[in-house]
């Protein structure tokens, strides 16, 4: 079954064309990698996947319904949670209150102006199981603000994991990273693929991460999907080793 | 880890401490209780502010438009309709609440300075109503006429219009009851995502949460309390004022919880407080106390903006 | 009679809406670039006004119509250097409430210096002759007024169009980020660009002198029809503002042929009707909402 079915996308900004014509599949469990280079398009890309705005024309369709027409929050509802190349966190809070917000409203409590003793115990365990998922639970009364760049998205995921998604949208997430810190992020990744299972499409430059993860990966150039495949044929696809990965290992 | 609960509780009994022996302590310093009275209605006006401008990070400039709809609801109910300061007061809490439900609709979308202007013109509109519907509201001369009545306690009747002392409880326990609610809201699931949308609007939404609409219920939330502290200022003098409605009012809140410490709780009742007793005193000390209150403004914001009690904290709910 | 009390009402509209334009066009450039709202702005309509008085025995009116504008300019440079330039980085909530305490001061300062009073400016007498005894309440003023407002308008969309600093400002509004990228002196722009709404301030000030005779609390007045005209005009459009300033301004003048004590409250339906309907203003762009 496929987790997400993107069909002929196209984005238009007045005269520009963002995004042109744009297809994928992605099969539950699966790990898809999108790169391409600079101004391919892959932001517009997550953006039109994750609702930032509509589609100029084509159709999404998430876990098997059409989503084209839904605004962010009804996505993330539907299962769909998402990082940000530039962490989008609340510095200001701590780990533990920052996935807990998550998970409060992946419980449905948002809009509740009081919780019983039962309840904020289930939704403290779920924060700290998603916290022990990606290693923080030591530093789970930081500031997020505070912490570590690789710690910082790490805090991110959590969030992300915290509503129980069907679908993982991971935008660079080893932007700015370092050696150790992109090693971190990565072996994250790689857990939350194979044991945990979750079906996932990311964003990345770095090449030594997009092999060692993908199950496929989509490669983008000026809005338009070059070529589609394992990494194994993408390495081997001349056109896009032109256009795109040149002298890369 | 267990130090800050008991810290915090320390604070609060101080505080209430403090608030409860008011009409004792003020009088040798040179108050009066009536004073007292006042600071604590405009320093529940500037928190009710602060729920939405400190917690939620909206900036609505135009608030007191709520806060003078609740004094004139609570004057014209005692006028014309019921002889019931329970009433009075319910019927501004109303009235404020109800305004800041359907015209908060009209602003959602909105942010920003855009934001603040539109709530800047809207309130406005009711001080140009409040001032030209004169032969209800008594125009620019105010609206007059009621005065509050004596609370029916079963076994008691409480006098509260000549007692300034029995008023003053009144409006404590009034105020304790505002306070507590807002207090329990912030605690709770939904005042976490106030924080939340103030903290970072984008991740607020992809986590889930309806943005607009949650904006839209803290406005509305922060109106009815807005108009239930207008309602109890109608009754400390017994008298509603077109100026109440006016910018320059909800400029007057701004400040204060700004004074105070817009990220803290109590920040904008101490905030009300200096700036009641500052304001009183430059009036009585100087004719152009006026500049003296925008020099205040303009110092505050240039080198205190984060408060008296923005020293202390880090924000947490 | 109608017509004639009509078209009172509409020419009385036109001018009070081209003295709306004034202001609102001077809140807009300010707001557009630096996301600042001038409360203030009234205060130095008031200032150019009381400059224009002060300077006018020694430079006639006709020199205080072109000194006094650019020295409120002045002023206005130094108040944007000294206090709304710490604050650009920040929450627009301070800029705010500083320009709304400045907005005090500058009130009761000139309260203070000139006393609460009404002060007389004197416009050359053959300004002050009515046109014929027909048209009696179109005066030579009056035209004179409307004139030098759409002069002035000329001259700031010829200046934002041609000028290097003008197409600076336009491309700041749109994406400062980028033009600072570009190497360009932000700082120096947005005082530029302050100074230049505070030019059209103190210019209103003068001609409002001229008409409504001065004093201190003259510049409240025009405050709010101004934010009007940019909400209904479209934030974001200077060309908005234009047809917001003169929309609301005739639109008043209208209905005070038929309901006088409606006249104000129908700038705020014109609003209200706008934030219903279009929310984003006539010539406001989409997406210009934050």
């Amino acid at each position: 079954m496929n987790v997400l079915e993107i069909d002929n996308v196209t984005k238009r900004f007045g005269n520009l064309v963002a995004v042109r014509d744009v297809s994928l599949n992605v099969a539950q469990g699966e790990l898809c990698a999108i790169i391409g280079p600079n101004g391919a398009g892959k932001t517009t890309f997550f953006n039109l996947i994750s609702g930032f705005f509509p589609p100029t024309s084509g159709t999404i369709t998430f876990d098997g319904r059409d989503i084209t027409k839904l605004a962010t929050h009804e996505r993330v509802a539907r299962g769909m949670a998402r990082t940000f190349q530039i962490t989008e966190i609340f510095p200001e809070l701590t780990v533990f209150e920052n996935v807990r917000i998550a998970a409060e409203v992946a419980g449905g409590y948002r809009l509740r102006p009081w919780i019983n003793r039962a309840e904020a115990a289930k939704v403290a365990q779920h924060v700290e199981a998603t916290l022990n998922l990606v290693a923080l639970e030591t530093k789970n009364d930081r500031l997020v603000g505070e912490l570590a760049h690789g710690d910082q998205r790490a805090a991110e995921i959590a969030m992300a994991l915290a509503l129980k998604p069907h679908l993982l949208l991971l935008d660079e997430p080893t932007a700015g990273m370092g050696d150790q810190e992109t090693f971190q992020i990565t072996q994250l990744i790689r857990r939350l693929h194979r044991d945990s299972k979750y079906s996932i499409v990311l964003i990345e430059h770095d090449m030594r991460v997009v092999f060692h993860l993908a199950d496929r990966i989509c490669v983008l150039d000026q809005g338009r999907m070059l070529a589609q495949g394992t990494p194994q044929e993408i390495a081997a696809n001349e056109t896009v080793q032109a256009a795109y990965l040149g002298n890369a290992a | 880890m267990t130090a800050e609960p008991i810290r915090k509780l320390i604070v609060l009994a101080a505080i209430w401490i403090v608030l409860l022996l008011a009409p004792f302590w003020m009088v040798p310093l040179g108050g009066y209780t009536a004073l007292a009275t006042r600071v604590l209605v405009l320093g529940l006006a500037a928190m009710s502010l602060n729920f939405l401008l400190g917690f939620t990070g909206v900036l609505s400039f135009g608030h007191a438009a709520y806060f003078g709809l609740g004094a004139y609801g609570a004057g014209l109910t005692l006028k014309y309709l019921a002889l019931s300061t329970p009433l009075a007061v319910v019927a501004g809490m109303l009235l404020g609440g109800l305004c800041g439900a359907i015209l908060g609709m009209l602003l959602v979308r909105r942010r920003g300075v855009y934001f603040a202007m539109v709530t800047i013109a809207f309130g406005q509109v009711f001080y140009y109503i409040a001032f030209q519907w004169s032969s209800l509201t008594g125009g620019d001369d105010g609206l007059r006429g009621f005065s509050r009545q004596p609370l029916d306690l079963g076994l008691i009747k409480l006098d509260i219009l000549t007692d300034a002392n029995n008023f003053y409880y009144f409006v404590l326990f009034c105020f304790a009851l505002a306070v507590g609610v807002m207090g329990f809201i912030l605690r709770s699931p939904f005042g976490r995502t106030m924080i939340a949308i103030r903290e970072n609007e984008r991740r607020s939404r992809f986590l889930g949460i309806p943005v607009e609409r949650h904006i839209w219920i803290a406005f509305t939330l922060s109106c009815f309390f807005m108009g239930f502290a207008g309602a109890l200022y109608a009754l400390v003098n017994n008298f509603a004022d077109p100026r109440g409605l006016h910018y320059s009012q909800s400029g007057d809140f701004v400040m204060m919880a700004v004074m105070g410490g817009m990220r803290s709780f109590w920040g904008p009742l101490l905030g009300a407080a200096v700036f009641v007793v500052l304001q009183d005193y430059l009036s009585s000390i100087t004719v152009n106390w006026m500049s003296f209150v925008g020099l205040l403004f303009i110092l505050v914001v240039l080198f205190f903006p984060r408060g008296l009690l923005g020293f202390f904290q880090r924000s947490k709910a | 009679m109608m017509t004639q009390l009509l078209l009172f009402n509409v020419t009385n509209g036109l001018i009070i809406g081209a003295f709306y334009v004034l202001m609102a066009l001077g809140l807009s450039l300010i707001l557009n670039l630096s996301n600042v709202i001038n409360f203030a702005h009234g205060g130095f309509l008031v200032i150019g006004g009381y400059i224009a008085y002060a300077i006018s025995p020694y430079v006639g009116f006709w020199g205080a119509l072109l000194l006094a504008p650019l020295l409120t300019a002045v002023i206005g440079l130094a108040v944007e250097r000294v206090l709304i330039r710490p604050l650009y980085g920040r929450d627009p909530l301070y800029s705010l409430l500083l320009t709304f305490g400045l907005a005090f001061m500058i009130e009761d300062g000139t309260r203070f210096i000139f006393g609460p009073q009404g002060k007389p400016v004197a416009i050359p007498a053959f300004l002050a002759q009515p046109l014929s005894n027909e048209l009696f309440f179109i005066t030579g003023y009056r035209l004179f007024m409307v004139a030098v407002v759409f002069v002035a308008v000329a001259l700031l969309f010829l200046l934002l169009r041609y000028t290097r600093l003008g197409v600076r400002i336009r491309a700041g509004t749109l994406d400062l980020e980028t033009v600072a990228a570009l190497g360009i002196n932000v700082r120096m722009l947005r005082s530029l660009n302050f100074a230049v709404g505070i030019f059209l301030a103190g210019l209103s000030g003068v001609l409002a002198a001229g008409q409504l005779g001065l004093e201190p609390t003259m510049g409240t007045g025009l405050l709010m029809p101004s934010f009007i005209a940019i909400i209904v005009g479209g934030i974001g459009s200077l060309p908005g503002t234009l047809a917001g300033g003169l929309l609301i301004g005739v639109a008043s003048g209208v209905t005070a042929v038929f309901f006088p004590a409606a006249s104000e409250a129908v700038i705020y339906v014109m609003m209200a009707v706008i934030l219903l309907t279009r929310p984003r203003g006539l010539f406001g762009e989409e997406g210009m909402m934050s």
